[in-house]
């Protein structure tokens, strides 16, 4: 429905977006992850028409919104920190933009009110009409942010970071009742956040962003089970990440070397993720797995699981993840060394420019294919 | 027994109790210089007043007999009545000219002038003006307006006019445009204050939701900048309303304000009269703020 084709912005000479393309579909919820300085502000304030690119087109359904102002996009753009009214009372927020827009203004009364009331309920804000912005909670006023976007009915809806000025309790409910919403009015959801989780919770499709670039486009089970670059990997904070090179057999990073899998050749990174890992007392990893020697640091419990702290002869950390509806809680000797042990199957590489290693991972099956 | 009891109860109570005192009542001790201060000096000099007003005034002495005689007397002169109309119009005008001058300043300032040190550089500027005394201020305009003035000279040589115009100087037009000059800096001070404080993404989401820049004004920004507008409106009421210099100086005796009233009869020893002229402005100066006031809820907004 809406494609971003070649996008460049440079920002204080530096290139906040380069050469990003990127297809929106009707009827879906977007996310883009990445971290601060990605360019994924940038880029909802490009696609909303606050700033214009350097180079490349916009098209909504084949037409190009590059020379129309951001009101004439069909864009509702849901700011960081919501930007709400504060002398209005929340249905005069709400009520802003139909009341006074531009275009096709809708000048009835009666019709205003019965269409901030609709929304109003939708987004479970019904009876605080009357409320000022300023006597409303954090969630009151995510919601009338957003209520007073969906009532102009824009075609997109683009959130920036929606919740990052909620606490952790209300962003876990409002994740389900932006789903919600969205599903109920049909319209597409254009979320920009920088927490991985949220990412991964929300969208229908993910993105992830990099120095103006997407790394990958994907859903975000495939994003999280096949990141297609080691940035991504980095950003989903569920990886080890070792850096090294491939000699023979083994991939060799500072004084140690790992087992790679079958026929592979040119990694650069090595990433495994932190809940496929299994702890051994010295010299008991069982044969055919990729293992390493580490000293056990500490642990952190985090309720349904432990995060087990490990450190590798050169200095680097290295996590295990295990979730207590598998694992006994373990109690390990702090300063001992231990055996860690993975399968190689699932070992990610990523060669020298950070792009995955496709297909040299995967079973002897595929590969006779 | 029971009163035994409640005995050493008290006594080992009580110097906690005096401590705690303190403690709880701090407000009251940091609030007690202030009001002291208030009352010695505002509250009791205002009674004052108002008693004074209704003294009995001789022509070379004053008495505490109460009388009405010097109420009667404003109310009934032309003169003095009609000083009372002077004021209140000299100010509606100069109340509304600095409005009209001050706001696009401080719009300017407050809202396009992003760069918050530059915002200072251009507020400080506005105040340079009174590093100069205020006579020399006042004084300063009449080389600019007179007969022969700058002003006249300018619109002569450049053929404009022919005669000198002579209403510039010596009228209510000289008092007005000293008056303007000197405080429309305080309208532009708080306006920009305010204007400064509104954040930016406010009007992104404005503009966003398709209002026009004329919508965004009226609906947005003006009702944000009101607090503004109504804290400049009280300085300058207040001080326009007080005014006796400015129209001493520029208007040749011609423009009699309450002030100028107050000033003359103080210098005559006519302190029942001055008194009473005292006490119609500050009822005056009483109402302009309670009506301005009503406009906005500043405890909320501050």
């Amino acid at each position: 429905m809406l494609e971003i084709v070649d996008f460049w912005k440079s920002f204080d000479g530096k290139p906040a977006i380069a050469g990003l393309s990127l297809d929106v579909r009707d009827n879906e919820y977007l996310t883009l992850l990445g971290p601060s300085g990605s360019g994924k502000s940038m880029l909802l304030r490009l696609i909303a028409g606050i700033e214009r690119p350097d180079r490349g087109d916009i098209r909504l359904d084949g037409v190009s919104l590059l020379d129309q102002p951001t009101h004439a996009r069909g864009i509702g753009f849901v700011l960081q920190n919501f930007a709400l009214f504060p002398h209005m009372s929340v249905a005069d927020n709400v009520a802003y933009g139909l009341r006074h827009r531009q275009i096709e203004p809708v000048t009835d009364e009666s019709e205003v009110v019965k269409r901030v009331a609709a929304m109003l309920a939708l987004v479970g804000l019904d009876g605080l009409e009357e409320r000022m912005v300023g006597q409303i909670s954090g969630g009151q006023r995510q919601r009338v942010a957003l209520a007073r976007t969906l009532v102009t009915e824009p075609k997109i809806c683009l959130l920036d970071e929606p919740l990052g000025a909620l606490d952790a309790n209300l962003r876990a409910r409002m994740t389900v009742e932006l789903r919600q919403i969205r599903k109920a009015l049909g319209v597409t959801f254009v979320h920009v956040t920088g927490n991985e989780n949220e990412a991964l919770a929300m969208g229908d499709r993910l993105v992830v962003l990099d120095q103006g670039k997407a790394l990958q486009v994907d859903r975000p089970d495939v994003v999280y089970a096949k990141p297609a670059a080691e940035a991504v990997a980095r950003f989903l904070n569920a990886f080890n990440l070792l850096n090294g090179r491939t000699e023979g057999e083994r991939f060799v990073t500072g004084e140690i070397s790992v087992a790679l899998p079958e026929n592979c050749s040119g990694a650069d990174h090595y990433a495994i993720r932190y809940d496929q890992i299994a702890v051994h007392e010295r010299g008991a990893a069982p044969a055919g797995r990729g293992d390493i020697e580490a000293r056990y640091v500490t642990s952190e419990y985090l309720g349904s699981k432990f995060i087990y702290f490990f450190e590798l002869a050169g200095g680097k950390m290295i996590e295990v993840e295990q979730h207590l509806s598998q694992h006994e809680p373990v109690r390990h000797r702090r300063g001992a060394t231990y055996q860690l042990s993975w399968d190689l199957a699932d070992v990610l590489l990523f060669d020298a420019e950070g792009r995955a290693i496709e297909a040299l991972a995967s079973s002897p099956a595929r590969r006779a294919v | 027994m029971a009163t035994v009891v409640d005995k050493s109860k008290a006594d080992i109570d009580a110097p906690i109790a005096g401590e705690a005192w303190g403690q709880r009542n701090r407000h009251v001790l940091l609030l007690l210089p202030g009001v002291v201060w208030m009352l010695l000096f505002l509250v009791i000099p205002l009674l004052m007043m108002v008693y004074v007003s209704f003294w009995t005034q001789s022509t070379f002495a004053i008495s505490p007999e109460l009388t009405l005689k010097s109420w009667v007397t404003f109310f009934s002169s032309d003169t003095y009545f009609g000083a009372l109309l002077t004021t209140l119009r000299i100010w509606l005008i100069v109340l509304a000219l600095t409005f009209l001058i001050g706001y696009p300043v401080a719009l300017f300032i407050g809202l396009f002038v992003e760069n918050k040190t530059l915002q200072t550089i251009l507020l400080v500027t506005c105040v340079i003006p009174f590093w100069t005394s205020f006579l020399i201020r006042v004084l300063a305009w009449r080389p600019m307006l007179g007969r022969q003035g700058a002003i006249n000279l300018m619109l002569q040589n450049f053929g404009v006019i022919d005669e000198p115009i002579e209403m510039l100087l010596f009228t209510d037009v000289s008092v007005i445009i000293g008056m303007v000059q000197i405080y429309v800096v305080f309208m532009v001070g708080p306006i920009a204050f305010m204007l400064a404080r509104i954040d930016n993404a406010i009007i992104e989401a404005a503009r966003d939701l398709g209002a026009s820049s004329w919508t965004i004004f009226r609906k947005i920004i003006f009702p944000l900048s009101l607090p503004g507008v109504v804290v400049g409106a009280i300085f300058v009421s207040v001080m326009v309303l007080g005014e006796f210099a400015t129209s001493a100086a520029l208007s040749g005796r011609k423009v009699n304000l309450l002030g100028n009233i107050i000033v003359t009869q103080v210098g005559s020893l006519k302190w029942a009269f001055a008194a009473v002229i005292g006490v119609i402005l500050t009822v005056v100066m009483g109402l302009v703020i309670t009506v301005l006031l009503r406009i906005v809820n500043i405890r909320r907004e501050l």
